[in-house]
């Protein structure tokens, strides 16, 4: 990788930690205003982040190096995906490692360390929510390996890159069942494995109906200010993802300047589109009860069955 | 370096055999000394011969025929494959002597530790020379003495009782193994061969198919139940917690990969493949283990047990690409077959790593508090600081997490499948899809499973005043320990040799090319359908990089100490152990969800302060018990059909004289009646 | 033109078998009726594309035929139903939720299997979407076979029906006009006769679960 390439991924990450906190202002903004609320401005997210790197952290007794190294893995492990998404341009630089499968199993590093941060400081909340948000992450695994499979099977691989390219080369593609189907799955896993409703409610306040929110209770200061940054790149991420694999037209295959600024502007429209999507369901839908979660996640491992299916026919 | 491999050969039966002479020395410590130095002596030299032969692709061969004439003698040939398996062996065998020289110690003075340093030895020996056996009867005699001498260790702490039946379980299973492999072997020789592999391969291809297959079958029986597979896995989960940490990691790491390398032996070589419902067996038998080891490991409280289940899961995972291999093969995807093969031995070695590292450091938990209750362990990171964090990186190993070598091969085997998807028909596209949702469930309920066993073992507040008072351990089983884990990272960034290595070794079989792999510094693979890339070490780096730059960011942005407060509790005044989650609490939601599978029993019981009125409530205990369906539904009606069968030829058993002469005369007359009649 | 009418077709069956796999996931009895008026009228709006793209104009008829009956009058009349013997929610099936759901998945799979030789004989564009009726043929088999309560299993027998028409729209574009009608008025006359056990069923027990009937024997 020569240094164009590492300004460009570079470039990339400041991005996607730039953009980050608006899109979940975004969502905010859009479900206050369907739920008939002023809602505070789409800067709301940064200005929150200012305030927790202005202050102290309180660390429990309980707790190890593990409480305070996990806020930096999750960060870590989310920003590096991040780095393997196209999101501006396509292939990336280090397409080399940018494989589907990886990018999950990145994902999954990120709850690991997060989960053991919730037992560390030994409150019952933190092991209800790394008990809750594990039961949520296993079972939501087959879904989106199928919905991976059906993916590369389209692609020929399970390259990001190629996967994209594939899919520009081929328009009609798209809208091809296994597409749709691969589509719905991975919203619903997205839905769930991010903590928005109906899975889990991302501004509630009560500890027994957490499942995130809980895990991250003990964090204070920087490292939850890092948490939280976290997942909102996480959901950025999964916004790319469906953004960018499905409907990959505007993308840079090239470094001009006008094919990166037509790049930069249809990548914020679909988040832009991606996130009012997501503040409509959320006001649509009640949350789930915890045990209703597995089906859901069942009717997206089907999601994702059919889309694998859909391509044994037509051959 | 012809001149090399015998030299190497008998370093190692020297070293192990130094091992099992702790037998004859005068004092604990210093059979403790000869037990280490011997295994790592013969681990090292073993080493060195499987990675010579790998590399140099010249085999040992070395025959005995002059011993046990009648049987045809003893001959050794290690080839390849076997020498992947003897890596594995000699490579767990190095951190294991390291580490039993001082787990030992805590045996002295109950048990014979004289007897164990035997046995280890003999173990070592019996697994090496199975690798390399180049006839039926060698390889029939060293899988013996192996099911023997881990029979003896099993039963060291022979006044437990728990250790005793999990003893005798694993006896008598590994002998019905053994006689489907008799079977396995006569059907082979049937053909009129001598017992040699060579000939016995050479007269497979003239056997009738229906013998083939009664062969294939019992094989799978017989080195499954080694292996693993459900439901002839039942003596694992309570063998391996039983014997000695040290003893267990060999056992989960290396005997149970030996099953594997018997199916591949007779399925794939001696044979040479069969029918594509061969492989679909073998793909369902893997899925249904995979899931059923996970469904039990996360739902167990006790840590050896909990692991010896994910031992099940991870054969079951093995078996899928064997499986996957198979089939493939026979229906005309060499290169796919190969890419499976791979993906699955792979695992294997990878397995052997982490697996070993876990029971290590689960020995030194042991060693430190006395338990093996997770409910009463915790806050080890703490005081056991070594110890957690070889914990930790094996966990995180097995839970597929990259950059780890564990994530590796679980690529690798989603790349097989997904390769043979995209070039079958329906019907097996449809069996493999389901195998691609068993790899992926399993993924995510290991994870769950492992952040259980760290996050409530060695997290938190200590539930017990033992593990309070836990330490860590002796310097000699630190060594030990911190060696098998750092196999794990050392193989992730080692992955293309040792896949290029495992694809050579695959590559001498007949009808497996070499996958045109390409390795640049990341791993490129082209397989048939297309570029599938993948690089743990630009992953490592990058992770790596982005992890300095953020602690840098955060300590010029936010660098202040942290204030220490109490954990938030809601309003409460103190934090007591009680409070905290456990390990049943931590499956709760998972058990719940798979409830139709596990069905549990449980059990309320409320005791009332005045019999006459049920409202007031003095005691209240639940209780709740998993009683595997395995165990209801197929040994328990066995056992009990045995023990009425032998209630009933007690019969014979009248205790009078009169009746056991008369036994005699009739035996006799019979006889002669048999013998006048020719 | 035929790429995009596979497309649409396969397109189409899979949306026709996603509301069975939501009467899977549901609990709610007026959540069934809702999915089940819902596959009709997709069943109805594939049926319309197959008229467009395979130029038969009989099967615009069978369209509209299709949204009348089984995408309005069946719905009101198992609206009425419902609200009559009063239950709302489906007792604890046979078989729980997610179970269902992933032998649906399964049973899906078998249908692409055994659809093969199907699929060899056919050279319509809309053959990769057999697969998919015959899937839902199974499942709804499923739903009947698994379900407790008498008014979810007349909802799986409507929606058998609905394969079966699904498949022969797929397979031929649609059966002769005359048969078609004879088929809609045999859905109706069942329907019907199903619509009196079920009030029959409430009378007698006060409840429609079907493991009630277990008490007929002696």
């Amino acid at each position: 990788m020569d240094v164009t390439g590492i300004v460009c991924e570079a470039a990339q990450a400041v991005l996607g930690l730039a953009l980050a906190p608006g899109v979940v202002g975004l969502i905010r903004r859009v479900k206050a205003r369907l739920q008939n609320r002023r809602g505070a401005p789409v800067w709301q997210p940064y200005a929150e982040l200012r305030k927790l790197f202005g202050k102290d952290m309180v660390v429990s007794p309980n707790a190890s190096w593990v409480f305070r190294a996990a806020p930096f893995v999750v960060f870590g492990s989310t920003l590096v995906v991040y780095l393997l998404v196209p999101a501006f341009i396509t292939p990336l630089p280090l397409n080399a490692a940018a494989d589907l499968f990886a990018l999950v199993y990145l994902l999954l590093l990120g709850t690991f360390a997060l989960a053991l941060g919730g037992l560390d400081p030994g409150s019952a909340f933190g092991g209800m929510g790394s008990s809750r948000e594990m039961t949520i992450a296993a079972l939501s695994e087959p879904a989106i390996a199928l919905a991976m499979l059906s993916l590369a099977l389209g692609a020929g691989s399970t390259n990001l890159g190629e996967i994209a390219a594939r899919t520009i080369a081929n328009p009609l593609a798209a809208l091809s069942a296994g597409h749709v189907f691969a589509f719905a799955a991975l919203f619903i896993v997205m839905l769930a494995e991010t903590g928005r409703l109906p899975v889990d409610n991302p501004a509630t306040h009560l500890e027994l109906t957490m499942i995130h929110e809980a895990m991250t209770l003990e964090y204070s200061g920087p490292c939850l200010a890092l948490i939280e940054w976290a997942s909102w790149l996480k959901l950025t991420v999964f916004f790319t993802l469906a953004a960018n694999l499905f409907l990959p037209w505007g993308l840079a295959t090239s470094l001009t300047p006008a094919g990166l600024a037509i790049a930069a502007v249809t990548t914020v429209a679909k988040l832009g589109v991606l996130a009012v999507a997501v503040a409509v369901i959320e006001t649509r839908i009640a949350k789930l009860r915890l045990f209703r979660v597995p089906e859901l996640l069942a009717v997206s491992f089907v999601l994702g069955l059919l889309a694998v299916t859909s391509s044994f026919s037509v051959r | 370096m012809t001149g090399l491999s015998p030299t190497l050969f008998w370093l190692m039966v020297a070293g192990y055999v130094t091992a099992a002479s702790g037998l004859l020395m005068p004092t604990a410590r210093l059979t403790r000394i000869t037990g280490a130095i011997g295994a790592i002596a013969g681990g090292a030299a073993g080493l060195s011969l499987a990675c010579a032969t790998l590399w140099t692709g010249e085999s040992l061969t070395l025959a005995a025929p002059g011993m046990i004439q009648a049987a045809g003698g003893l001959a050794l040939h290690l080839d390849r494959l076997g020498a992947i398996f003897l890596a594995i062996i000699s490579g767990v065998a190095i951190p294991v002597g390291l580490y039993g020289g001082a787990y030992s110690a805590s045996y002295e003075g109950r048990y014979s530790t004289r007897w164990m340093a035997l046995n280890v030895g003999a173990f070592l020996i019996s697994m090496s020379l199975v690798t390399a056996a180049a006839s039926a009867f060698t390889f029939v005699l060293c899988w013996e003495l192996m099911a023997l001498s881990s029979f003896f260790l099993v039963i060291t702490e022979h006044e437990r009782e728990e250790s005793v039946s999990a003893a005798l379980w694993y006896l008598a299973m590994t002998h019905a193994g053994l006689l489907a492999l008799l079977a396995a072997f006569y059907l082979l020789g049937s053909g009129g061969a001598d017992g040699s592999f060579a000939a016995l391969r050479a007269g497979a291809a003239q056997l009738p198919p229906g013998t083939r297959h009664a062969i294939f079958l019992l094989a799978l029986a017989g080195f499954g139940s080694k292996a693993g597979i459900v439901p002839l896995h039942v003596w694992l989960p309570r063998a391996h917690p039983a014997a000695p940490s040290h003893v267990s990691a060999l056992m989960s790491a290396v005997m149970v990969k030996l099953g594997i390398y018997g199916l591949l032996r007779v399925g794939l070589d001696l044979l040479g493949g069969g029918p594509a419902w061969w492989g679909t067996v073998v793909i369902l038998c893997g899925a249904v283990t995979a899931l059923t080891g996970v469904l039990y490991a996360l739902v167990e409280d006790d840590l050896k047990r909990l692991l010896a289940y994910s031992t099940i899961e991870n054969i079951g995972l093995v078996l899928l690409g064997v499986g996957a291999g198979f089939l493939f093969r026979s229906l005309g995807q060499p290169e796919a077959a190969t890419l499976a093969f791979a993906a699955a031995l792979l695992h294997a070695v990878n397995h052997a790593a982490f697996k070993g590292a876990l029971f290590l450091s689960a020995g030194s938990i042991l060693h430190a508090t006395g338990t093996r209750d997770m409910n009463r362990l915790g806050g080890l990171v703490t005081r056991a600081p070594w110890t957690a964090a070889v914990f930790l990186v094996s966990a995180m190993s097995i839970a597929a997490l990259p950059p780890l070598n564990g994530f590796v091969s679980e690529w690798l085997l989603f790349q097989a499948f997904l390769s043979g998807v995209a070039h079958s028909q329906a019907s097996i596209a449809g069996l493999l899809t389901i195998g691609v949702g068993a790899l992926a469930l399993t993924g995510g309920l290991a994870a769950a499973t492992f952040v259980k066993a760290f996050g409530i073992s060695c997290l938190a507040i200590p539930r017990s005043p033992e593990a309070e008072h836990a330490h860590e351990s002796p310097r000699l089983m630190r060594a030990g320990m911190l060696l098998m884990a750092a196999y794990c990272p050392l193989l992730a960034v080692f992955t293309i040799p040792v896949l290029a290595t495992i694809i050579g070794a695959l590559a001498e079989v007949p009808g497996l090319p070499a996958v045109p792999a390409a390795f640049h510094a990341g791993l490129t693979l082209h397989t048939s359908n297309g570029v599938a890339a993948m690089s743990p070490v630009a992953i490592m780096a990058v992770l790596a990089g982005t992890l300095v730059i953020v602690w840098m960011f955060v300590r010029v942005i936010a660098g202040r100490p942290a204030r220490i407060g109490d954990t938030w509790g809601c309003g409460r005044i103190g934090q007591t152990p009680r409070m905290e989650y456990t390990s049943s609490a931590f499956a709760e939601p998972l058990r719940r969800v798979f409830s139709q599978l596990y069905r549990p029993a449980a059990d309320t019981a409320v005791g009332v302060a005045r019999p006459e009125s049920p409202y007031y409530i003095q005691s209240m205990a639940y209780r709740t018990q998993l009683h595997p369906w395995f165990q209801r539904a197929i040994y328990e009606p066995l056992i009990a059909a045995v023990e009425r069968a032998a209630a009933w030829t007690r019969r014979l058993q009248s205790g009078s004289v009169n009746a056991y002469v008369g036994y005699i005369v009739l035996a006799l007359v019979v006889l002669l009646i048999v013998v006048m009649g020719f | 033109m035929d790429d995009v009418f596979a497309q649409v077709s396969v397109l189409g069956a899979s949306g026709v078998l996603i509301f069975a796999i939501v009467v899977l996931w549901r609990h709610g009895v007026m959540a069934y009726i809702s999915a089940f008026r819902w596959q009709s009228n997709v069943l109805a709006a594939l049926t319309a594309a197959v008229a467009y793209f395979g130029h038969d104009r009989d099967l615009y008829w069978v369209a509209a035929l299709m949204v009348v009956v089984k995408g309005v009058a069946i719905p009101r009349l198992l609206t009425r139903l419902a609200r009559r013997v009063a239950t709302s929610r489906e007792a604890e099936p046979f078989v729980n939720t997610a179970t269902s759901l992933v032998l649906a998945g399964l049973l899906i799979l078998l249908a692409h299997a055994a659809a093969r030789p199907l699929l060899e004989m056919s050279s319509a564009p809309t053959r990769a979407a057999i697969p998919l009726a015959i899937g839902l043929l199974f499942v709804s088999l499923f739903v009947i076979v698994s379900r407790k309560k008498a008014i979810t299993q007349v909802i799986g027998f409507l929606m058998l029906e609905n394969a079966i028409a699904l498949l022969a729209v797929l397979a031929t574009y649609g059966v002769p006009l005359v048969v078609e009608l004879g088929v809609f008025l045999d859905a109706m006359m069942g329907f019907l006769v199903m619509q009196i056990f079920v009030y029959d069923i409430h009378d007698t027990f006060d409840t429609v679960d079907v493991d009630a009937l277990n008490r007929l024997k002696h």
